[in-house]
């Protein structure tokens, strides 16, 4: 599409950004010209370069346009229409995704949320604890609890401390986080850079997906523009473990980045705030923690309910034409996000929280961690739209089997736990819906496991009995309500 | 001096593997045991802990209300565990909630009560849990009377446990015959991870290893090696002293404790041995710990030099 675009040989500036989060709308071009900004979706390589063209000749085009939007010229962040996809949710941490040129130092200065560079631990840590942020996605140490604690923890122990940036999240239902990194690299590295040297760590370690090249590339360029920039001696690494769903496990992504050969879970406490790759103290955060942390340290307020502040990345997924990411106030609901897409055939339920996350009927649920919590769903910002014909008690059954064959096999509740609840569910296909035993292990295996995979696990089928228990019933009966189990 | 070609020196340089070499396959786990002495409350009872301490330590000071099983917790503190895998010593703390006692460090003022309905019920369903992937023969089993996992199922009252046992044939891992000196039955196996940490941190000779994940979780060996013999094992039987079932058992001892029933062994209790073409071992050293070394080989990426995407993943 650049290539399209500079083919047309005109002396217009062009640039590749990242996503807006809007897959559906993508080839996305935006063309801007004095405060004004038209945006062309599903664009052909010819009507990027004509529209190149007409940019070269002095005018804006606007026909076929998806919206065009007037703005301050200059703008440092995507200028949102008013209505359509890209007007859902705020666009804080999203600012300058599908707008500013990733790697660029002076684009990313230019948006609200650059850093000072001199930050004392001190001023860093109040500003943190005034403002009650908390982790976010499940590859945080400190998922859904107040970042302030894990940094204080970190500052007070013995060593050299160390900031891993975890984006390995092999789950594609929440893809806010490689969203941050394509599009804003440098809104996740620089308060991680920050982080680093408020604790005086000497080096940060940016952990990655093997498959995620277009991030690794992207935080690799952005890593060596902030370094030159910030401070040459700085150690920004870039890392990439397996595309599994276990390796964005916080403490198997330090095993990972160690290079251990076999992923496995570390015991804990005490966490890697303590004890940490290599043993150091460690703070792991997700790009989506980092992005909210570089807000409110640049001294934005971060808005949201106050015992979540900020906003929430959620993508919209599952029976939809194409997934959006979008960003919430912790005061929305997440149906606040659902204009963002176009969902296919009649929505019957939500899987909220990725693979083992949380079945809902309805999404008048605030996006907030403590209200996503209470409604028994998950936090870590993926909402997936389940249809009419998805069968409630095969979608339970995938997941304990992926959680079956995807767990790191080290504690009992989760490797056995697992075995057991898929057999279970075989049983209702058998004719025998043992209710009381499936409650039973799954709150075992929440309760007991040793890490966050085996504790979420069988969330999917707990909370599919609680919201469609009658679908099990008439499983065990011989029959399927929506006629896609075939072999009863 | 024996004749006994056992007990000839065949060593040709070292067979020790240095410690960096050694992958044994488990998570780099952080110090258990608390950074300072406390004082707490354990039903009701109070017990002072020393650095160190686990809430297992203290609940093994008293006499507590529910019977805290920690099967898969070694006592001795000889750089083995806690691994902390089975978690049949869950207890319920105020602070915490329901936690592991073999791991969870002491914490002064806290409350822990080791008889609540969700710690039982804790306890009771994971030693199913394990039980869920154990061949239950006991009869036959060569650590028939001294075997850990039979101590606290007695001690929990298991009748029968509620996901059924591993006694499915087809299903049982042939058992490994191949060492004179060791046996290795998998089907008895609970993952406590003693032996690898037996092995290799304490004999520190790089032969055992964890394997593979999910249900597929297995101890194997570091030089990929199928059977026992085939191994580096030098058969110093460490990890058969630690080993708390019937896994590993020496050789001289598999069937000393076996009940007679007629037909029954504890080699036909599984349905296939391997290792039983190797008739006789001639020396302590296995073929493999000559020629072989142990492997560690990253699965992840060290730093990357350059920006290539091949380059990243060694
Ligand atoms: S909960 Fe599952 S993934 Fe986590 S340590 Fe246990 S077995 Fe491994
Ligand atoms: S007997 Fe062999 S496998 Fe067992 S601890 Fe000794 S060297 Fe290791
Ligand atoms: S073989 Fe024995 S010591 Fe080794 S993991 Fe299995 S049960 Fe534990
Ligand atoms: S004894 Fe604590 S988990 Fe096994």
């Amino acid at each position: 599409m650049l290539e399209a675009a500079r083919d047309a040989d005109a002396s217009v500036a062009t640039a590749a950004v990242g996503s807006t989060g809007h897959v559906g709308l993508e080839p996305l071009v935006t063309a801007t010209l004095d405060g004004e900004t038209a945006f062309f979706s599903e664009c052909s390589p010819g009507r990027a370069r004509s529209v190149t063209e007409a940019l070269d000749g002095g005018t804006l085009p606007s026909e076929d346009a998806v919206a065009v939007v007037e703005h301050e010229p200059g703008a440092a962040t995507l200028p949102v229409p008013d209505e359509g996809p890209l007007a859902v949710g705020e666009r804080g941490v999203l600012g300058s995704c599908g707008w500013a040129v990733p790697g660029s130092i002076e684009d990313y200065r230019a948006g609200a949320g650059s850093l000072p560079t001199d930050l004392e631990l001190a001023d860093a840590l109040s500003r943190l604890r005034e403002s009650g942020l908390r982790g976010r996605g499940r590859g945080d140490a400190s998922a859904d609890a107040p970042v302030a604690d894990e940094w204080t923890t970190a500052s007070e122990a013995a060593g050299d401390p160390v900031v891993v940036v975890n984006a390995n999240e092999a789950d594609d239902r929440a893809a806010g986080d490689d969203l941050l990194l394509e599009g804003a690299p440098l809104s996740v590295l620089d308060p991680a850079l920050t982080a680093a040297e408020a604790l005086g760590a000497s080096d940060v370690v940016a952990y990655l997906s093997e498959d995620a090249d277009l991030a690794r590339e992207r935080v690799r360029a952005a890593a060596d523009a902030l370094v030159e920039a910030r401070d040459p001696e700085a150690s920004l690494r870039v890392v990439v473990g397996p595309d599994e769903y276990k390796a964005g496990e916080p403490t198997m992504a330090l095993e990972a980045i160690e290079g251990n050969h076999r992923l496995e879970a570390r015991r804990r406490p005490p966490g890697p705030s303590e004890y940490g790759l290599n043993g150091r103290p460690t703070l792991v955060h997700t790009p989506r923690t980092l992005a909210q942390v570089g807000r409110v340290l640049a001294g934005v307020d971060p808005g949201g309910v106050p015992a979540d502040p900020g906003t929430r990345l959620f993508t919209v997924a599952g029976d939809v034409a194409a997934p959006a990411t979008v960003e919430l106030s912790t005061g929305a609901t997440l149906s606040d996000a659902l204009p963002a897409v176009e969902p296919e055939g009649s929505r019957k339920a939500a899987c909220v929280g990725g693979v083992f996350g949380g079945v809902t009927r309805s999404l008048d649920v605030p996006a907030s961690a403590p209200g996503l919590e209470s409604a028994r769903l998950g936090t870590n910002g993926a909402v997936e739209l389940v249809g009419e014909s998805t069968c409630m008690v095969a979608l339970a059954g995938e997941r304990a089997k992926f959680a079956r064959e995807e767990n790191c096999g080290r504690c009992g509740p989760c490797r056995e736990g697992s075995k057991q609840l898929v057999d279970l569910l075989r049983d209702v296909y058998d004719g025998e819906f043992a209710d009381g035993m499936l409650r039973e292990l799954g709150r075992t295996m929440r309760e007991t496991s040793l890490c966050g995979f085996g504790s979420d696990a069988a969330r999917p089928v707990t909370t599919t009995i609680d919201v469609f228990e009658t679908e099990f019933h008439a499983h065990a009966d011989g029959r399927c309500p929506s006629g896609t189990c075939t072999k009863l | 001096m024996s004749t006994d070609p056992i007990w000839e020196d065949t060593t040709t340089g070292a067979d020790v593997p240095l410690t960096e070499d050694i992958a044994p396959g488990t998570a780099n786990d952080p110090p258990a045991g608390s950074t300072e002495a406390a004082t707490l409350t354990v039903d009701g009872q109070t017990v002072e802990a020393s650095v160190g301490s686990t809430l297992l330590d203290a609940c093994e000071a008293v006499e507590t209300d529910g019977d805290v099983l920690a099967l898969c917790s070694y006592d001795d503190e000889e750089q083995i565990g806690p691994r902390s895998e089975c978690r049949t010593c869950m207890v319920e703390t105020e602070e915490h909630g329901v936690v592991p006692s073999c791991s969870f460090p002491v914490e002064d003022d806290m409350t822990v009560s080791t008889d609540t309905e969700s710690a039982s019920e804790a306890r009771d369903v994971n030693l199913d849990l394990i039980l869920s992937n154990h061949n239950l023969l006991c009869t036959t089993c060569g650590a028939n009377g001294r075997c850990d996992l039979q101590d606290v199922a007695i001690e929990n009252d298991v009748e029968e446990p509620r996901y059924g046992v591993l006694h499915d044939r087809s299903q049982l891992e042939p058992i490994d015959d191949s060492s004179p000196f060791i046996q290795i039955d998998r089907n008895k196996c609970i993952l406590c991870n003693r032996c690898v940490e037996a092995c290799n941190d304490v004999q520190v000779e790089g032969v055992l290893r964890m394997e593979e994940s999910g249900g597929e979780t297995r101890i194997g060996f570091q030089n990929d090696a199928d059977t026992m013999m085939d191994s580096t094992c030098v058969s110093c039987g460490h990890c058969a002293t630690v080993c708390p079932t019937g896994a590993l058992v020496e050789q001289g001892l598999v069937d000393a404790t076996t009940l007679p029933v007629p037909g029954f062994t504890h080699k036909n209790s599984a349905e296939g041995i391997v290792g039983e073409d190797y008739e006789r071992q001639r020396t302590q050293m296995t073929p493999m710990k000559r020629e072989g070394d142990t492997r560690n080989e990253p699965r992840v990426s060290r730093p990357e030099p350059a920006a290539t995407a091949e380059d990243d993943w060694l």
